[in-house]
């Protein structure tokens, strides 16, 4: 039995962001301008339209501004009273007369005021929710809600109970697409829909005390492989983002569909549980297009999508929720340490690639079958690092939850010149030749053995100068372990006398963007059942190696995190290695050798340092 | 030199595109011609648009309708 969950999202918006900008070139700016509050009314009006001819019911997430339109109100009244939809807010679109006769600020983004503000805006939103309505919300959202402004929000409002808390892996690369001017520096998140940590909005709650009460949905479902290496707004299930991407032809866009049955496809590695959502503000929608697009493409993507998402329902393979419902249907069968996984396959550039997600309550990763299972994304979530953003934190803008390996903003496998990528991989070597896995591209399948997932690699072929080996990689997830374990067998050898490391290791660093930061402090630690060895930090390229290794550790405490690696085998050798300036990366490995074939069976564990 | 105004259907930098920065161009309406305030392209409205296929040759599964999961 499998479900397929959706909720469609729309806002009265009545200053949108780029139709405002449109309908202001050559006049001075007036977020008042009657033209555009009509237009915007008629687009929202549209989508409503458009969602409810094909049967799918919404979630009208009524802005600030809209709270002073009559008709916004009553368009509301009306859609909830004939199709059930939900009349939830946002704090999307504050920006009207009102607010800034209150707030007397231009800051669109709730997550970026002061904490101060925070509260007043929220009180303010509510109550004059209530005030319209007669009622209060039980969904909200925003493009980010950091867990402070959550845990406000449900003091004050404990009925809230859905949030549209962050955009999945919008980031430095949204930023740089927006020509350096969208602050929406938002990493490292689940990208489908989690119950969150009270300390971090990011990191999926480990337990009920860590529960912060909401169950968030990621704006929008995206592309879990071009979004990882590619601007966010693009491609996902917001049709004018894929014209925005322009991935179509003579004005069809199969793409949408195929992104969203992807996204179906999740029911089997999530226990029969997928999910998807569509949140498109009316700015993307403008009379004097978009994007290339003129009015009637923008209109049609949007048709096509949700006739789509229509026809699946009538098939009886998608179920529409509004978000309230979602969050309720959700926590029914949510263990908290179940895992969210894909393995997520290209639909966009015509390879064969795939790639590996995970995200649990310890950690989310992401592992490339192109760089033959290496990990390319890591985020410590077992940290719980509390990280407030706004006006007067130290991050202000950047709500990104920090990564200790990301290997497209920190180089991976591949580098310039000189020095080490960010990456966990493996390397196979005999007699000064060295092949690491990320050269080997291969394919994975996944499966389940009680609590394990398992992610099983076809087997690669290395050749040496002398003779060629077969490996396999298997990665092995077992739930509420924190742990993975990871399993590298050399299967077939054409020479069995000949002897082959195998040297599991991890290259990390930490960080929100591509640019360095100050390793000094970090802490390289080895312990094995004859000796140990450590250093602190400091740029000097040292190295040290022991031998009978029980456990290679490094300590972050700029991220409060501890990544350690151990193994079963006895006679292994644990190391680390410091890097320089040049190459601000620490490594700890294990590495063992066999005659023939042979297997090295190593863990790696995330855990909170403090 | 006429005053650089906002061109039909906001067209993007087709060189900047190329490299995921979105940038909207100004279009000259005395030269008939769009331009880049970043880049420093410069074009017709038909050298944008056999830019913007140029872009979209990329993705090789943009036509395809993908089932197989």
């Amino acid at each position: 039995m499998t479900t397929f969950y959706l909720t469609v999202i729309h806002r009265p918006e009545m200053v949108p962001e780029y139709l405002q900008k449109g309908a202001e070139a050559g006049k001075a700016e007036d977020i008042a301008r009657s033209e555009v509050i009509r237009e915007s009314l008629d687009i929202f009006r549209t989508q409503q339209r458009a969602a409810h001819e094909n049967g799918i019911r919404t979630t009208i997430q009524m802005t600030y501004a809209s709270l002073f339109n009559d008709e916004a109100v009553s368009l509301a009244r009306d859609h909830h009273s004939k199709y059930g939809d939900e009349i939830g807010s946002t704090f999307l679109g504050l920006q009207c007369r009102q607010f800034r006769e209150k707030f007397a600020s231009r800051e669109l983004a709730i997550w970026l005021f002061s904490m101060e503000d925070k509260r007043r805006i929220v009180d303010e939103v509510f109550g004059k929710f209530e005030e319209v309505f007669g009622f209060l919300p039980t969904s909200t959202g925003s493009y980010y809600m950091d867990a402070e402004l959550v845990n406000y929000v449900k003091e004050r409002y404990p009925a809230v109970k859905a949030a549209v808390a962050t955009c999945w892996e919008e980031g430095p690369k949204a930023y740089h697409n927006a020509n350096n001017s969208w602050y929406t520096l938002l990493d490292g998140g689940p990208w489908n829909p989690w119950i969150p940590s009270r300390r971090n909005i990011h990191c999926p709650a480990s337990d009920e005390s860590d529960d912060i009460g909401i169950v968030a949905i990621p704006h929008l479902s995206r592309d879990l492989m071009a979004v990882f290496d590619g601007p966010g707004s693009y491609y996902g299930t917001h049709p004018q983002n894929i014209l925005r991407g322009m991935v179509y032809e003579d004005r069809e866009i199969p793409y949408f569909m195929n992104i969203v049955d992807q996204y179906r496809s999740m029911a089997k590695y999530n226990r029969g549980y997928a999910y998807n959502m569509m949140f498109v503000g009316p700015g993307w929608m403008s009379r004097s297009g978009r994007w290339e697009a003129d009015y009637d493409f923008l209109l049609k993507s949007y048709q096509d999508g949700m006739s789509y998402y229509g026809q699946l329902k009538k098939e009886g393979q998608a179920v529409d929720l509004t978000m309230s419902e979602f969050a309720d249907a959700y926590r029914q069968d949510r263990p908290y340490t179940r895992p969210e996984c894909t393995l997520w396959k290209d639909i966009l550039y015509g390879s064969k690639r795939q790639q590996f997600w995970f995200a649990d309550p310890w950690m989310r990763f992401c592992l490339d079958m192109n760089q033959g299972g290496a990990m390319i994304d890591l985020r410590p979530y077992a940290a719980k690092l509390i990280r407030p953003c706004g006006v007067g934190t130290q991050h202000i803008q950047d709500a990104s939850y920090p990564f200790i390996v990301q290997s497209l903003y920190r180089a991976g496998y591949f580098t310039h010149y000189a020095g080490e990528g960010a990456v966990k991989s493996c390397k196979l070597g005999h007699s000064g030749e060295e092949v690491d896995l990320c050269a080997c591209r291969t394919l994975a399948s996944f499966s389940e053995e009680g609590d394990t997932r398992v992610v099983t690699l076809d087997p690669v072929e290395i050749g040496f100068e002398e003779f060629t080996i077969e490996v396999q990689s298997i990665f092995r997830l077992t739930e509420g372990t924190g742990e993975i374990e990871i399993v590298r067998t050399i299967v077939r050898t054409t020479d069995p006398d000949a002897d082959v490391a195998v040297d599991e290791y991890i290259t990390a660093c930490y960080g929100t963007t591509e640019y360095p930061e100050d390793l000094t402090g970090v802490r390289l630690m080895l312990k094995g059942r004859l000796g140990s060895e450590s250093i602190d930090y400091a740029y000097e390229c040292r190295e040290a190696a022991v031998d009978e290794i029980e456990s290679a550790e490094v300590l972050v405490p700029q991220v409060d995190t501890k990544l350690s690696m151990r193994s079963d085998a006895k006679d292994a050798v644990g190391y680390f290695r410091e890097g320089v300036a040049f190459s601000p990366m620490y490594t700890i490995g294990i590495k063992k050798t066999f005659r023939g074939t042979g297997e090295l069976r190593t863990w790696l564990r995330v855990e909170k340092a403090s | 030199m006429a005053q650089g105004r906002k061109g039909k259907l906001n067209y993007r930098c087709p060189r900047c595109l190329m490299r995921e920065i979105d940038m909207d161009m100004l279009y000259d309406g005395a030269a008939g011609e769009y331009y880049c305030l970043r880049c420093s392209f410069v074009g017709p409205e038909s050298q944008v648009l056999r830019l913007n296929a140029q872009f979209r040759a990329k993705y090789l599964d943009r036509t395809r309708r993908i089932t197989d999961f």
